[in-house]
C-alpha cells in the first residue's frame, strides 16, 4: 500500500533512509545520466520545441471542450457496440467496474497498465469485493506481489534490483530463481500467460480517447494490452477525461515524441487503436463485450482553471521525473503519491489531497529541469509553488520563517534595516574569507555541508555613490539590477561589473528604490509577498528610462522574466510594463558578449584554468548557454568542461535551508565533476550558486576558487 | 512503388529495434522462408490467418512436406501451441520501422501475439514515410467500426528490471519482416 509521508519530520526521515540505499542511488544515478546522454542523441535534428508548441497548443484547445468531446466519443463509441460510463469520483469509477465484472460473472481479471487505475486504487476495490486481479506489465506485476506503489511512471519496478525480484520470483513460483534477468522474464511470461488465458475481463487503461471515431489508443512494449484487450470475453478501459482528443492527428503528433521522451524509443513496439466492440470468440455473439469508464475526479474543473489546467496537458511521459535531480537522488517512492515526478508534487495535490501532498511539494529545487523537457511544455516549477502555496492556505498554522518573511519582505526599509543589523551582530564572528565562523545554535549539524558567508559591511548601495561614473555621451543607458545577493553579501561582484564598464561609454544607473526581486517568496509559496515586491520593483525601475536591464543574478532575472508576467498579469498596467523590462533584460555574459562586444586585447590572457557551473535559472531560466563560455575564452581563460554542468549545485534558495542533507548531495556530486577537470578557478553566474559552491569548496578544504563571472573576468582586464 | 530511400530507411530502422529484415519476390518465397525458420526454430507448427484462399494449398502442400501442423481456425484452442505466426501488413511506416496492421480479426492478433515468432509479409508498394502519411486510411477504417489497428514496431520487450533491455516478454520472441517487391 502507498504511504506517503504526511509531514514534513517524518517525510525527512524517510528521504535520508532512501539518500543511505546504495541500490537505489547507484541505480538511479546511471539511470538519469544514460537517459540524458540518450535524449541528446535522439532528439538531435528534431524540432522538439515547435512539437512541444503544437501539443500544447492542442490540448490547450481540447481542455475547454472535455464535455462535448466525451459526448462524441460516446455517441461513436456506442454506435459501435461500446458502453461509455462518466464516473465523477475514483470510488464510481471502481464500483462501476466491479458491478461490470458481477454482472458478467466475472473472477479472474488481467489488467495492464493503467496510472488512472493506480489514481483510484481500482485492484484493492476488486479484490475486497472478492475479484481476482492481475497485473501483466512486468514492472507492475512485481509491484503487486511487493504490494507497493509505482516508483515511476513508466518503469515502475525501477527501485528494485534483480535479486530482488529473484527472491520474490523464487518465493512466489515455490521454486529457487536465479538472479538472471532473461531467465525472470521467462518466469514472467509463463506464469502470465497463465493468467491471460483465464481471465475472464481485461482491465487496461489508454493514452487516447479519440472523440471523432471513438477509437482508443493504448501503447504498450510489452504487448500486454494487446493481450488484455483481445483475449477476455470482456473489456473495461479506465480512462481519465483529460485524455480525450479530437482526432487521429492529434494522437500522432504526440505519439510521435512521447515514446521518445519515456523511453527513449522512436516509438514502442505496439500501438492499439481499438474502435468498437471486436471480434472475440468467448464473448456474446462472437463479439466482445466492451465497456469504456471515463474518470472525472477532478479533472471537468481542472480544466477550467485559469492557472492550473496546463497540469492536464501531461501525456505521462515520465521525464519530468527521468532529470529531476531529487527524484535521482531519492527516487519515486518519496517523489510522489500515486503519480511521481514533478508532475506528481501538483496531481498529488488534486487528486489524492493536501495531506499527501504537503510534505512532498514543498521538495523542490525550482531548477527548471523538468520545464525544459516537459514534451507538453508545462511549467512544473510554477505550478508546484502554486501548489505549494495552495497547501500552505490550508494549514492550521503557518510556518514561522513565512509569517516572518510576510512581515519583513513586503517593507523594504525595515528588510535593508534588517541586513544591516544582522552585519553588525556578524562582525566577531567573520573570518578572514568571509565566512561565518560557526552556524547560529538554531542550526542544526545537517546544515554545515558549506560555510555561509557573512553579509557584507557595506552594502552595494552604499558603495554605489562612490561607485557611479558619469558617461558623457553614452552608447547605452543600463540600470543594474543587483538583487540581495549582490547588494548585501557579494558587494564585490557589483564592483567588479564597474571596473569592466569603466571605458565601455556605458551610463549605469542603481536605482536605490528596488528590493528583493521576490523569488524567496516564490519558492515559500507567499504569492501575495511575491507580488508586493514585484510592483516594487518595476516602479523602481522604469524600462522606459534605459535601453537595457542589467542583472548579475541568473535567479532574480529569471524569476522576473517568468514569474513577474504571471504574478502581475491582473493589475491594470502592470503587464505592459513587465513586456518592456523583459525586453530590456540582460545577463552579465551576454551583455558584454553581444552588445559590447568585447575583445581578447582588453585581456591578458593568462591562460587560467578554468571549470564552469551553467546556473539552472540562466541556462533554462533564460535560455543562456553559449555566453558565458564565449566570454571566458575572450577573457585569455581556458575552460575545462565537467561533467553534467547544468545539473543544479542543490541551493535552490530557500530549498538548501529546508532540505540540506539533498542539498549536500547535490552540491558533492558538482563539487566532485569540478575537482575532476583540473581547474584552479569555478567560475558560475548566479550569487547563489557561488554562495553555495564556494561555501561547499570551503567546507571540503579544496583549492579551487570559487567566482562570479564578472569578478573572474574583471581580474583578467589589462 | 516505394522509393528505394524509403525501402533503406525501412530498413534500418526496423533493424535497429532488433527486427530481421528479408526480400522476397513471391508469396511462394515467402512461405518457404517462415516454414524454413519455423523448422530451424525447432517449432512445430504455424498459423497463417488472412491470407487469402488461393494461397491455401501452397502453404498446406510446404507445412506438410516440412511436418508442421498448419493452424487453421480459431487460434484459442491453439494458444500454447503457436509457433510461427505468418500474417500480412497492411502498411509499413518507414520513419518508425512500423508495420500496420489490421487486426480486427482475432485469429490475426493471436497469430501476431501468442506466437514465438512473428514473421510479417510487407508489400513495397504499401511502404508509407511517416505515420501522418497514413492518417487518411487509419481514419477510413477508424469510421467502419468495429476496429483493431494495430502498429507493431519490433518484438515484445521490456527494460522492467534493471533496466534491461530484454525480448519477448508476452508476446513474440522475434519479429521478421519480408519485403515483397509487388
Ligand atoms: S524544478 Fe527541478 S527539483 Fe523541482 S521538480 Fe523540476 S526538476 Fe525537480
Ligand atoms: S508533466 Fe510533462 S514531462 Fe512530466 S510526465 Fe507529464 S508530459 Fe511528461
Amino acid at each position: 500500500m502507498i504511504n506517503t509521508a504526511q509531514d514534513l519530520k517524518e517525510y525527512k526521515k524517510r528521504l535520508k533512509k532512501a539518500l543511505d540505499n546504495k541500490f537505489l542511488r547507484t541505480a538511479m544515478g546511471s539511470f538519469a545520466t544514460a537517459y540524458k546522454e540518450a535524449q541528446g542523441r535522439l532528439l538531435a535534428g528534431m524540432d522538439v520545441p515547435a512539437l512541444t508548441r503544437e501539443i500544447a497548443a492542442g490540448k490547450d484547445a481540447a481542455l475547454p471542450r472535455l464535455e462535448e468531446l466525451y459526448e462524441a466519443f460516446k455517441a461513436r463509441a456506442e454506435a459501435a457496440g461500446v458502453k461509455v460510463h462518466l464516473a465523477q469520483t475514483a470510488l464510481e469509477a471502481n464500483e462501476i467496474i466491479a458491478g461490470i465484472a458481477r454482472d458478467r460473472g466475472v473472477r479472474k481479471i488481467v489488467k495492464s497498465k493503467s496510472m488512472t487505475a493506480e489514481e483510484t486504487f481500482l485492484n484493492n476495490h476488486l479484490e475486497n469485493e472478492g475479484f481476482e486481479v492481475v497485473e501483466t506489465d512486468l514492472g507492475e506485476w512485481i509491484i503487486q506481489l511487493r504490494h507497493e506503489g509505482p516508483s515511476h511512471m513508466v518503469l515502475p519496478a525501477i527501485h528494485l534490483s534483480r535479486q530482488e525480484v529473484a527472491d520474490l520470483f523464487s518465493k512466489m513460483t515455490g521454486e529457487p530463481q536465479e538472479p538472471d534477468i532473461g531467465q525472470l522474464v521467462k518466469v514472467a511470461r509463463r506464469e502470465l500467460r497463465k493468467a491471460f488465458l483465464e481471465a475472464d475481463m481485461g482491465i487496461s487503461g489508454a493514452n487516447f480517447a479519440i472523440a471523432e471515431t471513438g477509437t482508443l489508443g493504448i501503447i504498450s512494449n510489452e504487448g500486454n494490452a494487446r493481450l488484455t484487450t483481445t483475449l477476455p470475453r470482456v473489456h473495461v478501459a479506465l480512462v481519465g477525461l483529460d485524455k480525450l482528443i479530437p482526432d487521429l492527428a492529434t494522437a500522432l503528433r504526440i505519439l510521435k515524441i512521447l515514446p521518445l521522451k519515456a523511453t527513449g524509443q522512436v516509438i514502442t513496439s505496439y500501438v492499439s487503436w481499438i474502435t468498437g466492440a471486436n471480434e472475440c470468440a468467448p464473448g456474446p455473439g462472437g463479439k466482445k463485450e466492451m465497456h469504456v469508464v471515463f474518470l472525472d475526479n477532478g479533472r471537468l474543473a481542472l480544466a477550467q482553471d485559469k492557472v492550473f489546467s496546463e497540469a492536464l496537458r501531461c501525456v505521462r511521459c515520465g521525464s519530468c521525473a527521468n532529470v529531476c535531480p531529487i527524484y535521482g537522488l531519492v527516487g519515486g517512492h518519496n517523489y510522489g503519491h500515486v503519480y511521481i515526478g514533478a508532475i506528481g508534487l501538483i496531481l498529488t495535490y488534486f487528486y489524492h489531497g493536501r495531506k499527501n501532498a504537503r510534505a512532498i511539494v514543498a521538495n523542490c529545487l525550482n531548477c527548471q529541469a523538468c520545464k525544459a523537457v516537459c514534451p507538453a511544455g508545462i511549467d512544473l516549477p510554477h505550478l508546484i509553488k502554486e501548489t505549494y502555496c495552495q497547501v500552505l492556505q490550508g494549514e492550521e498554522k503557518q510556518p514561522l520563517k513565512n509569517r516572518l518573511l510576510r512581515r519583513v519582505l513586503k517593507d523594504r526599509r525595515l528588510f535593508h534595516f534588517l541586513l544591516r543589523r544582522a552585519s553588525l551582530v556578524q562582525k566577531p564572528l567573520a573570518t578572514q574569507e568571509g565566512f561565518l565562523r560557526h552556524l547560529p545554535f538554531f542550526f542544526g549539524k545537517e546544515h554545515e555541508f558549506r560555510s555561509l558567508p557573512v553579509i557584507a559591511r557595506i552594502p552595494f548601495r552604499d558603495l554605489w555613490p562612490r561607485l557611479y561614473q558619469q558617461v558623457a555621451k553614452p552608447r547605452y543607458r543600463v540600470a543594474l539590477f543587483g538583487g540581495c545577493l549582490v547588494d548585501f553579501v557579494y558587494p564585490e561582484q557589483g564592483v567588479a561589473l564597474m571596473k569592466l564598464m569603466k571605458d565601455q561609454k556605458v551610463q549605469v544607473e542603481y536605482p536605490l528604490g528596488q528590493t528583493c526581486c521576490g523569488l524567496p517568496a516564490k519558492m515559500m509559496g507567499e504569492k501575495e509577498v511575491a507580488r508586493e515586491v514585484a510592483l516594487q520593483n518595476l516602479a523602481a525601475l522604469d524600462p522606459a528610462d534605459y535601453d537595457y536591464i542589467l542583472t548579475l543574478c541568473a535567479s532574480c532575472g529569471s524569476h522576473l522574466k517568468e514569474a513577474y508576467p504571471k504574478l502581475l498579469a491582473e493589475t491594470p498596467g502592470a503587464a505592459v510594463k513587465v513586456q518592456q523590462l523583459l525586453d530590456k533584460l540582460m545577463d552579465f555574459s551576454s551583455f558584454f558578449t553581444r552588445v559590447l562586444k568585447v575583445k581578447p586585447e582588453m585581456f591578458k590572457g593568462s591562460k587560467k584554468k578554468v571549470a564552469y557551473h551553467s546556473p539552472c535559472h540562466l541556462c533554462r531560466g533564460l535560455g543562456v548557454v553559449q555566453e558565458p563560455r564565449e566570454l571566458l575564452a575572450t577573457a585569455g581563460l581556458e575552460y575545462l568542461p565537467a561533467r553534467d554542468e547544468d545539473t543544479c549545485c542543490g541551493m535552490g534558495g530557500s530549498f538548501s535551508a529546508e532540505f540540506p542533507e539533498l542539498s549536500a548531495e547535490l552540491l558533492k556530486k558538482k563539487l566532485d565533476a569540478v575537482a575532476e577537470t583540473g581547474a584552479d578557478l569555478l567560475v558560475t553566474d548566479c550569487p547563489g550558486c557561488v554562495l553555495q559552491l564556494r561555501g561547499g569548496m570551503d567546507k571540503r578544504g579544496g583549492k579551487v576558487k570559487v567566482k562570479h563571472i564578472a569578478e573572474a573576468v574583471a581580474e583578467e582586464t589589462n | 512503388m516505394a522509393s528505394k530511400k524509403l525501402v533503406t530507411t525501412m530498413k534500418e530502422k526496423a533493424a535497429a529495434v532488433q527486427v530481421i529484415v528479408s526480400e522476397v519476390q513471391n508469396l511462394e518465397e515467402a512461405m518457404a522462408y517462415a516454414i524454413d525458420v519455423t523448422r530451424n526454430q525447432g517449432g512445430a507448427s504455424l498459423a497463417a490467418p488472412g491470407w487469402d484462399e488461393a494461397s491455401r494449398p501452397a502453404l498446406q502442400a510446404g507445412c506438410a512436406q516440412a511436418g508442421l501442423a498448419l493452424l487453421g481456425e480459431n487460434l484459442r484452442e491453439h494458444a500454447g501451441a503457436i509457433h510461427t505466426g505468418l500474417t500480412r501488413a497492411d502498411w509499413g511506416i518507414a520513419d518508425t520501422g512500423t508495420l500496420v496492421l489490421d487486426a480486427s480479426s482475432e485469429d490475426l492478433r493471436l497469430a501476431t501475439m501468442l506466437s514465438e515468432t512473428h514473421i510479417a509479409v510487407l508489400p513495397l508498394s504499401r511502404l508509407r514515410a511517416t505515420s501522418m502519411d497514413l492518417e487518411p486510411e487509419l481514419n477510413r477504417l477508424a469510421l467502419a467500426p468495429p476496429r483493431y489497428l494495430s502498429f507493431i514496431t519490433g518484438a515484445s520487450r521490456t527494460a522492467d528490471i534493471e533496466r534491461v533491455l530484454t525480448l519477448g516478454v508476452h508476446g513474440p520472441l522475434e519479429l521478421h519482416l519480408l519485403l515483397l517487391k509487388d
